[in-house]
């Protein structure tokens, strides 16, 4: 556990500084994302019902602001994996008696913490842009985030397992940003099935809470399971996937291969 | 002395994409390196080094046979084989260029596991050593390719481990930098009893480094001998003979013949002997043609030229 929590001091650290070093970087891809809503807010007010405006205005900043943390999260394990086999650090990673998947764990942990950050940035620069204000209940919102990003870190190790042996998952990233797209923006009203898609159940109970002013008290032991459920069920599926990858790549030589 | 890796009848094949063929990178590979010691990994390209490396540093399955790690398997107990084991396998890309110096070593060390306040004494042992204390702040892009290289020694050094692995530790380096980087493996090897294995074309880092050199050519070990003695073993039996004039195609193919191992080059013949009464042969061929002889010198021999004669006696053979 010791070992552990170095392993996690050291990369959230290493987030952090890269994040500094790239700044301009990530200070575009905040406006790329804050100008996407604009236009998508804009158009709701163009082409939109108004009297439903209010509504949909606020199901937007809930929707758009997961769907852009579950793509951060779930593209930043694999975009690591490319970037390290790139850069030619990969094999170092490797090279370490803390197993390659709690380095990465640690790594997504520090993601995940630098994009909460942007979130809650783009939460509130949505909400002064609209007028519109989410209810902000912090106690039903973090236990409910926290098992949504355990399903969502599950997903990432999937991608991170496949981005280990084929290292160039650009075009499939591509395309997982609209099934995310779909996950965070349809309703389970709409389409229950999607329940057993990862963080979906999540995302919306946290509209409930964010748009309707639910409280824990309001969900009952079927949502709670179903939450937990997603949650422990990707994450274990994740890291099977993810340690598989790994073994195949090491029989096949494909590790440091970019 | 005790011994710290054993590789022991290691065997890697690759399929090929199309053909499906399957190519043996490493056959049945075998040697044993003893605590402390300095060996040099040998061989031209696409010997099989790298194949073996990787299956060291436990980053690489074997098909068969097995690597211990001061008797920890490195496929069984890989993470156990791991604590005993660092290496630069990249050399200057083994770091990160966008953080600085410390922060690369406090990196790799937290990675293993190591406690702030354990590696921040051994960060400032290691840029003391390596002459880096004034670069401790300095992004790694911003750094000459030498001191990246010395800065990815010494994330490998951060571990503190028994055997250190380097891939080609001296490539790219200009002739002063590779003697500074010469000179800190010596005295690392001296001072911290470490047992480094090296990996490298670079054949004055093997004479000038190492005591015991593996040569492997199409995945086989084809010499494991002390470098002085294999030194030795060549230098008696090696000549060059400066000739008066050239010598004609059938001179040519009567010493290709007899002697498969020989260097022509404008009127400077040099060859090596089985035993010193095949001088009288080569004499025989020259006679044929009447070709003069301006000298014969026994010559002294480097590892270069060793090195280029096992490769080409195997290949013959």
């Amino acid at each position: 556990m010791s070992a552990f929590l170095q392993v996690l001091r050291v990369n959230t650290k290493k987030e952090f500084i890269e994040m500094k070093r790239y700044l301009p970087n990530t200070l575009s891809l905040l406006a790329t994302f804050y100008i996407i809503f604009l236009a998508l807010f804009f158009g709701i007010q163009v082409v939109g019902d108004p009297a439903e405006a209010s509504s949909n205005t606020q199901y937007i900043i809930v929707n758009y602001v997961f769907w852009y943390f579950a793509m951060m999260t779930l593209q930043s394990t694999g975009g690591a994996i490319t970037m390290e086999a790139m850069r030619g650090t990969l094999e170092q990673l490797y090279m370490s008696p803390v197993s390659a998947w709690r380095i990465l764990l640690a790594r997504v942990f520090g993601m995940v913490a630098i994009h909460l950050s942007i979130m809650v940035v783009l939460i509130f620069a949505s909400m002064v842009t609209t007028g519109e204000w989410l209810h902000l209940n912090i106690g039903a919102i973090i236990p409910i985030l926290l098992l949504t990003i355990i399903s969502m870190i599950g997903v990432s190790f999937i991608i991170a397992g496949i981005s280990v042996i084929f290292k160039q998952v650009d075009a499939f990233l591509q395309i997982l940003q609209f099934i995310l797209m779909a996950f965070a923006f349809v309703p389970l009203s709409v389409a229950p099935y999607l329940v057993f898609a990862p963080f979906v159940k999540g995302v919306d109970m946290m509209r409930h809470v964010m748009i309707h002013g639910y409280t824990l008290g309001d969900f009952t032991w079927v949502d709670y399971s179903w939450l937990v459920g997603n949650g422990i069920f990707y994450a274990i599926i994740g890291v099977i996937v993810y340690r598989s990858c790994e073994r195949l790549a090491m029989n096949k030589g494909l590790l440091g291969h970019y | 002395m005790e011994t710290i890796i054993e590789v022991d009848g290691i065997r890697k094949g690759y399929k090929k994409r199309k053909s499906k063929e399957e190519f043996i990178a490493v056959d049945g590979i075998s040697f044993s390196v003893r605590k402390g010691e300095i060996v040099g990994l040998l061989g031209p390209n696409g010997a099989g080094k790298t194949t073996t490396i990787k299956s060291i540093c436990g980053l690489l399955v074997p098909d068969q046979g097995s690597i211990k790690i001061n008797g920890y398997d490195s496929v069984k107990e890989r993470n156990k084989a791991l604590r005993h084991i660092s290496a630069v396998l990249e050399g200057n890309r083994n770091v990160y260029w966008r953080l600085s110096v410390e922060e690369n070593l406090e990196y790799f060390s937290g990675n293993r596991g190591m406690r702030k306040k354990e590696s921040k004494e051994r960060i400032d042992q290691l840029l003391e050593l390596f002459r880096l204390e004034d670069k401790r702040k300095e992004i790694v892009n911003n750094l000459s390719r030498g001191m990246q290289q010395k800065l990815a020694i010494a994330v490998a050094l951060m571990a503190n481990t028994d055997v250190i692995l380097l891939d080609e530790p001296t490539l790219g380096l200009d002739v002063e930098t590779s003697y500074e980087v010469r000179s800190l493996l010596k005295h690392i090897a001296e001072r911290e009893g470490k047992t480094i294995i090296i990996s490298t074309h670079d054949m004055a880092v093997v004479q000038d480094l190492c005591k015991r050199t593996v040569i492997i050519n199409s995945g086989k070990v084809i010499a494991d001998e002390n470098v002085q003695h294999l030194l030795k073993l060549f230098e008696t039996s090696a000549y060059e003979i400066q000739l008066k004039e050239t010598l004609t195609e059938e001179q040519l193919t009567k010493l290709q013949h007899q002697f498969p191992i020989y260097n022509l080059h404008d009127l400077t013949l040099e060859v090596s002997l089985e035993h010193e009464e095949a001088i009288y042969q080569i004499m025989n061929i020259l006679s044929l043609n009447q070709t003069g002889i301006e000298t014969i010198n026994r010559t002294q021999v480097n590892f270069e030229q060793v090195f280029r004669r096992l490769v080409k006696e195997e290949a013959v053979s």
